[in-house]
């Protein structure tokens, strides 16, 4: 008998293009401190800790998480880091989740935190180029890094074979309006690293091509940050909101699947987003969803491509395959149309800082869910080549 | 299509900073950034991989492996045994060297710092004849700089074997096949060296007419103003930070200089000495669009409506592209 599992408490730090006067440490301290004062409890109140960091390069060390078990006053305690990809912040959700549930733990803290631009390419005197290199040694190291792989190239393959299939869908005219739609939400997250960078859909066509199909303005922007959630059991849960006056976001659905990574015949089909179908659906069967155009009313959505956004809506059902381009066209999307999507500006305006990204869309979705008293969310993760890893949370507010 | 050079590095030398550090000041505080690096080298092992790549660098062959079971061919082969056929057995066969795209290719135009010099290039997946997988390589047109459309889902390429092979994924590359010749198709272990590379010839401009020399002393004042504008914004002029660049425009009813200097950007009316690169286009309202945002340098370059004499120097085109966008970003704060 699993138990139940709710999030009492989250924070983020404000996400940046460069933190220059804090490191990782101190990020994840922030995150940390403000994550436990919102649930109103003590550190020494929380039993575990699940680290959400991506990279190794990134924070230029091997074991990132060791001295964070000190500095954010876990020490003593279990603590386990989880790398998956683009996806690592939902995957670590879904580890604490298994563990609480399991009845492990009574409480667990989330913790995701990045440092991607302290990288620096020599060459061209900016960061951007090294950042996506040091993602790019992500890439298969037999077969593909020494070919120029990169994440916005091995994402572009799965959107080329999309719009091969759909010739018809993700027309650029749309693709732009979904980025300036963003660009509107964002304005309200003031922890955004583009909080007040509003752009129209034609500035996003006049934006150059960085990898074809993607614009720059279609693209997630790497940020440096962390975000933080403090999950508790279900009497855990209801004592702590009892405390704190805030109710209680339940976790009542998890799903993942890692696809393959080579294509072609029984492998990879490159047209789909398996995994974002199959994370999706086993979510929402835990949570009981059968219909979830009916039931989802945020989503909360790891959108490193507004291609891949739509393309992921179509897998997550909200929209058909092939139909993606409904969600503005149909004002799915649009404000007071049926879903919420990306409140916070998600990755492309909020900013990507890899292992909190998807803390910070739940740490979204929860706030969402109260404060417009609405019942039902998505938060979503994915990652690796070719969009090969997925994990899924629904989130539901009594 | 870059030629891989002999000379070079594990780590491209050009790559590498000196040791040292700087203080920089931030609301009032300093704060110390370092050059730095993580690096480690390796003799590396293939493996169970070593006859795939030994065939392509030696004998210039592609091996796939077939399950004993299903017959499934996969390419390469990166199994021993067949994870669908309970483990079956795999065994080494010979695929032949053209195939049809599986899905329409990418096209890289802003690449990773290790890959900047080669972009912008295409990677998609091959399924070579014979195989049931698709092999990841890279697609060069052998008629300049790759553009959307050229290759897509299902066009027939042809593996290429680069002159200086190390044994690497990196010894082959594809281009499509209605660009060769029917022998160069047919050929086994086509090489790089074989082929006619389209080269690099700066466009010619005809003189220029009344209307058209109107144009120009009108761009060129936009651009002029355009320039002062991004060199007034504290944004536009961290764009160029740490950069230094010379470039000629030449264009109808006209030439021009403008010139790059760490943080600094200004037009100047004259044939520079020795400039860093040429830009070259017909209409100057083309980079004037660019400069202020109506379009993209880059696309232009793209779409052959700006030509730029170093392909490598699209590094230059992407921060004007971007000083661009800062100004946009800063006249809306």
């Amino acid at each position: 008998m699993t138990r139940r599992v709710g999030i009492v408490g989250a924070a983020v730090t404000p996400f940046r293009g460069k933190w220059l006067e804090k490191t990782y440490y101190e990020l994840a301290q922030m995150a940390t401190r403000e994550a436990v004062k919102d649930a109103g409890i003590s550190i020494g109140e929380v039993d575990a800790v699940f680290y959400g960091i991506y990279n190794d390069i990134f924070e230029r060390t091997c074991i990132p998480e060791h001295p964070l078990q000190g500095i954010c006053g876990m020490q003593d305690k279990f603590g386990i880091r989880i790398s998956n990809g683009g996806a690592t912040g939902a995957y670590t959700m879904s580890a604490a989740h298994a563990y609480i549930a399991a009845g492990r733990f009574k409480t667990a803290l989330v913790l995701g935190v990045e440092k991607a631009t302290d990288c620096y390419d020599f060459q061209s005197m900016s960061a951007t180029p090294e950042v996506i290199k040091t993602i790019a040694w992500s890439g298969d190291s037999f077969f593909e890094q020494q070919i120029g792989w990169s994440a916005s190239d091995s994402y572009a393959e799965v959107v080329l074979a999309y719009m091969d299939e759909h010739p018809g869908d993700l027309k650029p005219e749309v693709t732009a309006q979904v980025s300036s739609l963003l660009s509107q939400h964002v304005r309200s997250n003031p922890y955004a690293q583009r909080q007040f960078d509003q752009v129209t859909p034609q500035e996003v066509l006049n934006s150059r091509l960085v990898v074809y199909p993607f614009r720059e303005l279609e693209i997630c922007v790497y940020s440096e940050g962390a975000a933080a959630l403090i999950f508790a059991e279900e009497e855990t849960a209801k004592a702590i909101a009892r405390n704190t006056g805030k109710p209680v976001v339940w976790i009542t659905g998890v799903g993942e699947a890692n696809e393959h990574s080579f294509a072609g015949k029984n492998q990879k089909v490159m047209s789909r987003i398996m995994s974002d179908y199959y994370g999706a659906h086993r979510a929402y069967e835990m949570a009981g969803i059968k219909d979830p155009a009916k039931a989802i009313e945020v989503v909360e959505l790891h959108d490193a491509f507004v291609h891949q956004l739509e393309i992921s809506c179509a897998e997550f059902g909200l929209v058909p395959l092939g139909r993606a381009d409904a969600l503005i066209e149909e004002g799915l999307m649009t404000p007071g149309g049926k879903y919420l999507v990306n409140p916070c500006g998600g990755l492309i305006y909020c900013g990507h800082a890899v292992g909190a990204s998807n803390i910070m869309s739940a740490w979204s979705a929860r706030n969402e869910l109260i404060n417009r008293k609405l019942k039902t969310a998505l938060v979503h993760g994915t990652g690796s080549t070719v969009a090969q890893y997925t994990a899924c949370l629904v989130l539901e507010h009594d | 299509m870059t030629a891989r050079k002999a000379s070079a590095k594990v780590i491209p030398t050009e790559a590498i900073p000196e040791p040292g550090s700087r203080t920089v000041a931030m609301d009032g505080k300093d704060y110390l950034v370092t050059n730095d690096a993580m690096f480690t080298f390796y003799q590396r092992s293939k493996g169970e991989l070593s006859p795939y790549f030994i065939a392509l660098r030696d004998e210039k062959r592609i091996l796939g492996c077939k399950c004993t079971r299903c017959g499934l061919v996969r390419v390469p082969p990166f199994l021993t045994h067949c994870p669908d056929c309970e483990f079956a057995a795999t065994e080494l066969v010979e695929v032949q060297q053209v195939g049809v795209m599986n899905s329409t290719p990418p096209i890289t135009y802003f690449a990773t710092s290790l890959f900047q010099r080669m972009a912008p290039f295409g990677r998609g997946r091959v399924i070579l004849n014979g195989a049931d997988t698709a092999l990841s390589v890279n697609v060069y047109t052998t008629t300049g700089i790759l553009v959307p459309g050229l290759v897509r889902k299902g066009a027939e390429v042809k593996v290429v074997f680069r002159d200086d092979r190390i044994g690497e994924s990196s010894d082959i590359f594809c281009v499509p096949t209605c660009e060769l010749t029917p022998e160069q198709v047919e050929k086994k272990g086509l090489q790089e060296s074989d082929i006619n590379w389209e080269a690099a010839v700066i466009p010619q401009l005809p003189k220029a007419s009344k209307e058209q020399a109107a144009v120009y002393e009108g761009s060129v004042k936009e651009i002029a103003s355009v320039i002062e504008e991004m060199n007034r914004t504290e944004r536009a002029k961290q764009d160029i930070a740490d950069w230094k660049r010379d470039i000629q425009v030449k264009t109808i009813g006209g030439e021009f200089g403008i010139l790059i200097n760490d943080g600094d950007i200004r037009l100047r009316q004259e044939r520079l000495t020795s400039p860093d690169f040429v830009m070259v286009c017909e209409d100057l309202r083309v980079l004037l669009d660019g400069l202020a945002y109506r379009g993209s340098l880059t696309d232009a370059v793209i779409m052959k409506k700006l030509w730029i004499s170093k392909n490598q120097e699209f590094v230059t085109i992407f921060k004007l592209d971007r000083m661009a966008r800062s100004l946009v970003r800063t006249s809306k704060r």
